[in-house]
């Protein structure tokens, strides 16, 4: 489809925010590579951090149809300040407890996400979701497998869960916050309505701890505008840039 | 007796659970290995991440190792196995079965069930049922201590393996000792 320039910029936006929460919470995901609780769950989560990493690569090149961006420049040549990611994804991968609620926070996002942007007006953009989704399914079985889990574990993991959400909570509604631009892509039929999203989002998510005899916390106000992060972001992006950075003129690595 | 008197440390492994994979409709279930796994529910989503993640599958089965009674055709020979009589407490049996040992790549394959009172009648009755080719080995395991995977599920757990190509390392480019080897991919 033909996009006027406000719709692109906007696109361009938007993708950058998917692909950047996709980027960071795969990183995450994978510094648990050789250290998760048994080396079942270690192959799984390094399975899942690909993936998301995966996705990441699908909305950078979207955007590289849209701009001519370089997925790899984006990657690992960008500072945090230019970083579109929930600021959610970019706290550290805490215990089993956080990176597996974390995890079905954002499973339960994507998958809302996905199921409404496979009807996009954006062919590619479409295209991209329903690759996405497939995937999504198996996340959101293992992260709501653990949830199930860890709530009617022991004491210890309960009270590891609490913390986790007590941690979380407060960055939850940004992943779903409209940026400036979703307005005008709704609009066209390019984005589903970011609120209805998160609405659906939020009546799974609570459904769940629900049904984990659980307690759904309330709902904080926004925590402000995806160009905000934290030092968190940072020292992730010294860590995923470092080999880049260190010759970027590499042919081979 | 302690684990500080035996010199052996504590097992703190979840359940070891038998895998079974099917690679494609009409073909059968083999089995590929085993998991660790607090139960079948968790045990299915190890088995797909570990043993399912770039081969071809449609279906996984997995059992608790424990519920699978194993013996060797050789074990048959020299000292028979005495089946349970047959009685009310009959149950079903999944069977499986190696008839070769050749190359590498032999598997415990799926082959049918049978009906008997305990394990070692349902390798006999397995014996009986399918006699041909020779087995080498049996597996019998109660069908109902087996879970598969969600059929509603089967392009989820399986269909994004095709779209990622397992590479060996050698595929890689690197570079050694000043000479470049292979390419970027």
């Amino acid at each position: 489809m033909t996009l006027s320039p406000e719709l692109r910029a906007a696109l361009v936006e938007r993708l950058t925010a998917m692909a950047d929460d996709e980027l960071v919470l795969g990183h995450r995901d994978s510094e648990w590579t050789g250290h998760a609780p048994i080396l079942e769950e270690d192959i799984a989560l390094a399975n899942i951090a690909q993936d998301e990493i995966g996705h990441a690569l699908l909305w950078l090149e979207a955007r590289r149809e849209l701009d001519g961006s370089d997925p790899d420049a984006l990657a690992y040549r960008r500072s945090a300040g230019a970083w579109r990611n929930a600021r959610l994804l970019e706290l550290p991968k805490g215990d089993w407890a956080f990176t597996m609620l974390r995890q079905f926070l954002f499973d339960v996002f994507e998958t809302e996400l996905l199921a409404r942007l496979q009807a996009s007006a954006c062919a590619s953009v479409a295209e991209a979701a329903a690759k996405a989704a497939k995937e999504e399914v198996f996340h959101l079985r293992h992260s709501g497998l653990w949830l199930r889990r860890l709530a009617g574990g022991t004491e210890e993991s309960a009270t590891r869960l609490r913390s986790a959400m007590d941690r979380a909570w407060p960055y939850l509604p940004q992943l779903w916050q409209p940026l400036a631009g979703d307005a005008a892509l709704t609009e066209a039929g390019i984005l589903p309505d970011m609120a209805e999203v998160g609405a659906a989002a939020l009546e799974r998510v609570r459904a769940a701890l629900t049904g984990s005899g659980l307690e759904p916390p309330e709902v904080p106000p926004n925590p402000g505008g995806r160009d905000r992060h934290g030092e968190d972001l940072v020292a992730l992006l010294i860590d995923m840039q470092s080999v880049a950075r260190a010759d970027p003129e590499a042919t081979a690595w | 007796m302690t684990p500080a008197e035996t010199n052996a440390a504590p097992d703190t492994q979840w359940p070891r659970w038998e895998v079974f994979k099917q690679d494609a409709e009409g073909k059968p279930h083999q089995a590929v290995g085993s998991v660790h796994a607090a139960d079948a529910e968790h045990a299915l989503l190890m088995a797909r991440s570990v043993h399912a993640r770039r081969p071809a599958a449609v279906s996984l089965w997995v059992a608790p190792a424990d519920a699978v009674h194993a013996v060797t055709a050789e074990q048959l020979a020299t000292d028979p196995e005495t089946p349970a009589p047959f009685g009310a407490g009959a149950r079903r049996f999944l069977v499986f079965r190696k008839t070769s040992h050749r190359r590498s790549m032999t598997f415990v394959e799926h082959v049918g069930a049978v009906t008997a009172a305990g394990p070692e009648g349902a390798v006999a009755a397995a014996r009986e049922t399918y006699p041909e080719p020779p087995a080498l080995a049996w597996w019998v395991v109660p069908a109902d201590r087996v879970t598969a995977s969600p059929e509603a599920e089967v392009a989820a757990w399986f269909e994004p393996a095709g779209t990622k190509t397992y590479k060996q390392q050698s595929e890689y480019g690197t570079l050694a000792a000043g000479h470049r080897k292979g390419g970027r991919r």
